[in-house]
């Protein structure tokens, strides 16, 4: 189940290679000209672009160009009817692109949206198959082809890929903002040996009313709005990897609905009859901690145990600080070999990059690295480093002990809260603590002694 | 494009229809659904339309090499 986008001025060739594509279980638009085209790719991604060499009003090229520039990161499939062009424009190759000789056959369109993976040998660590585009699969020591790390905390979650990839079990990512959930389950999708294809889709980011819509599908007219008949994400990812990020912001009452798709393995599209029986393996995420799914009621306790059949942990960049290095070093890679240019960290950046405690993760280290690259002068070799990568995040959580003060607590709370954490900032030194909180040691030891502290 | 050449490239494509339409016939007999044959039958009706152009299309590359040979004859 893939979206396509068929771009063609022949409308005979469109009409009946859609219906094709359409049996095959696909979604397609259609395009006549480039400007179509570009109007089409400027509001959607698709997963697969054919495109005709001559449009009416320029050339397929032309197209492909505007891919290029506005990051689309669809494969493209040249079609062409004469054999001479295809020799001509031979030196457009890479790894997303491929031809097609008119006239099309059913196998032709099959093998060009086969997923390329299974054409190259199910390695484990990866020889970066080019094919993996999607992810920038650059650095060679990428494991399942995206995730970068080789500390302890880092080999544990490959083990469990590894292991859970092998099953169908339902698998929940847990952990903080930019931990890399998606490439996790990237990674996941990349080790099992699903056919399908990998969808993910944001439940934080749909509305209550369309919610339904991108899950199960909708029937033409379910709806105001549903001019047409969509397939949800259950079914575009059949005999794949369903990714749902951030699922514990769905709202509760519509999780009995994922519930039931969970439970009975069968969709049903918004304003439908006929039920779907579908066939993925549902990669949740979340960025809540247990706690929170379990005391604020957001995610319901029948959901969670159906989607974290397998819950998977993954470590804070903090606590897998070896691997800053790596990873610095392959950002850094990637950008010099994008821009063309030759820059180097140097070992005291390093230790600062080290010393920092990353609290937007391997997303914040990256996007640093970015900003750092944007600011240093082209040409030489120097990054600039800020000084600090202070965020106003990293504040946030350096402080956190002033979150102890908020209104409904008591003075005697808060200052129990102070003392045990002056004390635990300094080791459990009595003196020191006493010292900081601007009291004599007699009163510590009077208020620990009120806590029940043995003296 | 020179003249022949546009006239073979125009031919091609009634000709594809053709090809690409047997193909979804193929298909839609594998397939079974209730409207399979309403829908094969629209292909067929295609390729009948099609193959038709392609006779057109084939006389009227013949009447201009006709006429462009004997011009070289000349």
């Amino acid at each position: 189940m893939k979206s396509i986008l068929l771009i063609d001025d022949d409308i005979n060739f469109t009409e009946v290679a859609s219906h094709i594509m359409e049996y095959l279980g696909h979604i397609v638009c259609v395009a006549v000209t480039v400007k179509e085209a570009q109007e089409w790719l400027q509001h959607n991604d698709y997963d697969h672009v054919f495109i005709d060499f001559m449009l009416p009003d320029g050339s397929g090229l032309h197209v492909y160009d505007y891919m290029v520039k506005n990051g689309k990161k669809s494969r493209c499939t040249f079609i062409t009817g004469n054999p001479k062009i295809k020799t001509a424009i031979s030196d457009i190759t890479g790894p997303n692109v491929d031809y097609l000789m008119k006239p099309i056959e059913r196998e032709d369109i099959e093998n060009a949206l086969k997923p390329k993976k299974k054409t190259t040998p199910p390695a484990k660590k990866a020889a970066s198959s080019p094919s993996q585009k999607q992810t920038p699969a650059i650095a060679p020591n990428a494991h399942f082809d995206c995730l970068i790390g080789e500390s302890p905390a880092m080999k544990k979650l490959y083990k469990m890929i590894e292991r859970v990839a092998r099953s169908s079990a339902n698998v929940m990512l847990m952990g903080e903002s930019g931990v890399g959930k998606e490439l996790v389950a990237q990674a996941l999708h990349n080790a099992s040996d699903y056919e399908g294809d990998l969808i993910a889709t944001n439940c934080g980011g749909l509305s209550k009313e369309l919610i339904g819509s991108e899950l199960f599908g909708h029937e033409k007219g379910s709806f105001t709005g549903a001019t047409g008949q969509k397939q949800g994400v259950f079914e575009r990812a059949q005999s794949g990897t369903l990714f749902l990020d951030e699922v514990t912001e769905m709202p509760i009452d519509m999780q009995p609905n994922l519930l039931r798709v969970l439970e009975t393995k069968r969709v049903s599209r918004v304003g439908g009859t006929q039920e779907i029986p579908i066939n993925c393996r549902v990669v949740s995420a979340t960025n809540r901690t247990l706690e929170e799914i379990a005391q604020d009621n957001i995610l319901r306790e029948d959901i969670y145990f159906r989607l974290a059949v397998f819950p998977i942990n993954i470590p804070p960049l903090r606590e897998r600080k070896e691997d800053i290095p790596l990873l610095v070093n392959t950002f850094l890679t990637e950008l010099n070999q994008e821009h063309q240019e030759s820059f180097a960290v140097t070992t005291s950046q390093m230790g600062s990059f080290i010393n920092h405690d990353w609290p937007g993760n391997v997303r914040e280290l990256r996007h640093t690295l970015h900003r750092a690259f944007i600011m240093s002068e082209p040409g030489t070799k120097q990054l600039e480093v800020p000084s600090s990568f202070a965020s106003p995040f990293s504040n946030a959580k350096n402080n956190h002990n002033s979150a102890i003060v908020s209104a409904g607590k008591t003075i005697e709370e808060v200052e129990k809260t102070l003392i045990y954490a002056t004390l635990k900032e300094v080791d459990g030194n009595k003196t020191m603590a006493a010292d900081m909180l601007g009291i004599s040691t007699k009163t510590l030891y009077n208020r620990l002694h009120a806590y029940g502290e043995p003296l | 494009m020179s003249n022949l050449n546009k006239q073979v490239h125009d031919i091609r494509k009634p000709l594809n229809a053709i090809s690409m339409q047997a193909e979804l016939i193929k298909m839609l007999i594998e397939m079974q659904t209730p409207d399979s044959s309403n829908k094969v039958t629209a292909a067929a009706t295609t390729i009948i339309e099609q193959a038709k152009l392609c006779s057109t299309q084939l006389q009227t590359l013949f009447e201009y090499l006709e006429k462009n040979t004997e011009f070289e004859k000349r």
